[in-house]
């Protein structure tokens, strides 16, 4: 076992690995008590806070001029394809409302083919009508 | 001085494959979710697949599996590469197993709400199961935030032929703020949800993918590359290293009206394990829960920790119910090097006699 050992080539990265290997584990734990923290929560969300409140007028204004320049284009705008995406859909959901009822359809043809033939009716007799003698009549 | 030169040259020719192989695994897309299907159902973005079965007929579970996965990643990590994949193993165990894909929401679908994933695209999805398959019960296996959107379904829906549950890394308690990073970066003093969604219409798949990885930054954006380099000369790991890259930034935007619900709902309030809970003006009570119920936790998830998954048990009223704990991390436990040798085959063993 040892001689095996001993007749292992030197690696001269193998121990700068291993050193590299601790560093990281101990910076990766302390990074993630970092970002465990109250203060990074905090510096994250004011700092996207700042950039969604710096960027929406501009956001808006280019928004604002994009919808006029395609409509004196007469081109359709990103809210025509938005609403046309939302007619498809419910046009989708149409489609799977009848799919569903094919297939309740289907179930039933099925399940009525497959029941044993009932034994056909006899024919009702036909009553003879009762006569009221009334005593008006008489 | 030739065997010197013949050494150098043997060094060379090896670093310049190791950069070769460096580069392709860097720049190249691996290829992943191999096994073969078919789509049977569409419905927006949202599409449903069914697993070709390997198995003879007569070997075949009755009762088929569907599977949903989260909103915010590709549902290729449950069918990641051929020879490691979960769909795969469960295909050759004779199950019938069917996949919901969510798609990428577009601008269109910002205000789309757990409401409209649980009560409206879910069900439909199980009536086409059910249709295709001739089954009237299902098993359903859902994961991470698939989890939530099946335990709402099961709560709100328990009579619709849900026989077994599966639930794994289930984030559905949130009381424990201490233990969740996620809940103390959310809090409403920190972020706007609305300035936010106001700007993006949907919750954009950077921004996401960006607060997963912070979690643990040092093995995100350092340790994982090293690992990528110190086994350059290793075929099998590179190969398993891309098609999980090719997975990680393969990632997708969120619907507005699901995550305000998320972080509004959940993580601040608290509102599912609580049962105050209202999709569409339903109250979504977990104790009407009856299906049989397995939820599997990862002890290293740092994303959904288990204390966030565990207190379901108590509140189903499932007779038959069971929590297995493994060890790994959050998508560790099914795509990692273990996976195949824990996770999946207790799901099989616990699935299999539920699923006659």
């Amino acid at each position: 076992m040892s001689e095996a050992k001993d007749n292992k080539p030197f690696d001269m990265f193998e121990s700068w690995r291993g050193m590299r290997d601790v560093y990281m584990d101990t910076w990766s734990k302390a990074m993630v008590d970092v970002v465990n923290s109250e203060a990074y929560a905090q510096a994250t969300g004011t700092t996207m806070d700042s950039c969604l409140t710096a960027s929406a007028p501009f956001r808006e204004a280019l928004e604002k001029s994009m919808v006029q320049a395609l409509k004196q284009l007469g081109m359709p705008t990103g809210a025509d394809f938005l609403s046309l995406a939302e007619r498809l859909t419910n046009l989708e959901m149409r489609l799977d409302d009848m799919d569903a009822a094919l297939i309740r359809i289907e179930r039933l043809v099925t399940a009525l083919a497959a029941a044993p033939a009932a034994p056909p009716r006899r024919a009702a007799r036909k009553e003879k009508p009762k006569v009221k003698q009334s005593k008006e009549a008489n | 001085m030739e065997t010197g030169t013949g050494v150098i040259e043997c060094e060379l020719t090896a670093q310049q494959q190791r950069l070769e192989t460096l580069t392709k695994a860097l720049t190249t897309r691996a290829a992943i979710a191999q096994t073969p299907k078919q789509l049977v159902w569409t419905l927006n973005k949202a599409k449903l697949y069914r697993y070709v079965p390997v198995v003879p007929e007569e070997q075949r579970h009755p009762v088929p599996l569907l599977l949903v996965f989260a909103l915010m990643n590709r549902p290729s990590i449950l069918d990641l590469r051929p020879g490691h994949s979960f769909v795969e193993f469960m295909v050759k165990q004779g199950y019938d197993v069917f996949l919901l894909d969510w798609g990428e929401p577009g601008l269109e679908d910002k205000h789309l709400k757990f409401d409209d994933y649980v009560l409206e695209a879910l069900p439909r999805a199980i009536r086409k199961l059910k249709a295709v398959s001739g089954a009237e019960e299902f098993s359903m296996l859902g994961w991470c935030i698939g989890a939530i959107i099946t335990t709402m379904y099961a709560a709100l829906r328990p009579d619709d032929g849900l026989k077994n549950l599966i639930l794994l890394t289930a984030p559905l308690d949130f009381s424990n703020k201490e233990s969740i990073t996620f809940a103390k970066w959310v809090d409403e003093r920190y972020i706007d949800v609305d300035k936010l969604l106001a700007a993006f219409g949907n919750m954009p798949a950077e921004m996401i993918n960006y607060a997963a990885k912070a979690l643990k930054p040092v093995e995100n954006y350092v340790g994982n590359y090293l690992r990528l380099w110190d086994n350059l000369d290793n075929p099998q790991v590179v190969e398993a290293w891309r098609a999980m890259n090719t997975w990680v930034t393969d990632n997708i935007d969120m619907a507005g009206g699901v995550f305000r619900q998320l972080i509004v709902d959940l993580y601040r309030h608290n509102r599912l394990i609580q049962g105050e809970m209202v999709l569409r003006g339903e109250r979504v009570d977990l104790s009407r829960i009856r299906a049989n119920l397995l939820a599997v936790v990862a002890d290293a998830d740092h994303i959904t920790p288990p204390c966030q998954s565990q207190p379901i048990m108590s509140k189903v009223s499932s007779p038959d119910k069971e929590l297995f704990q493994v060890r790994g991390g959050h998508i560790g436990i099914m795509a990692g090097s273990g996976a195949g040798k824990y996770t999946w085959p207790h799901i099989d063993q616990w699935l299999d006699p539920r699923s006659a």
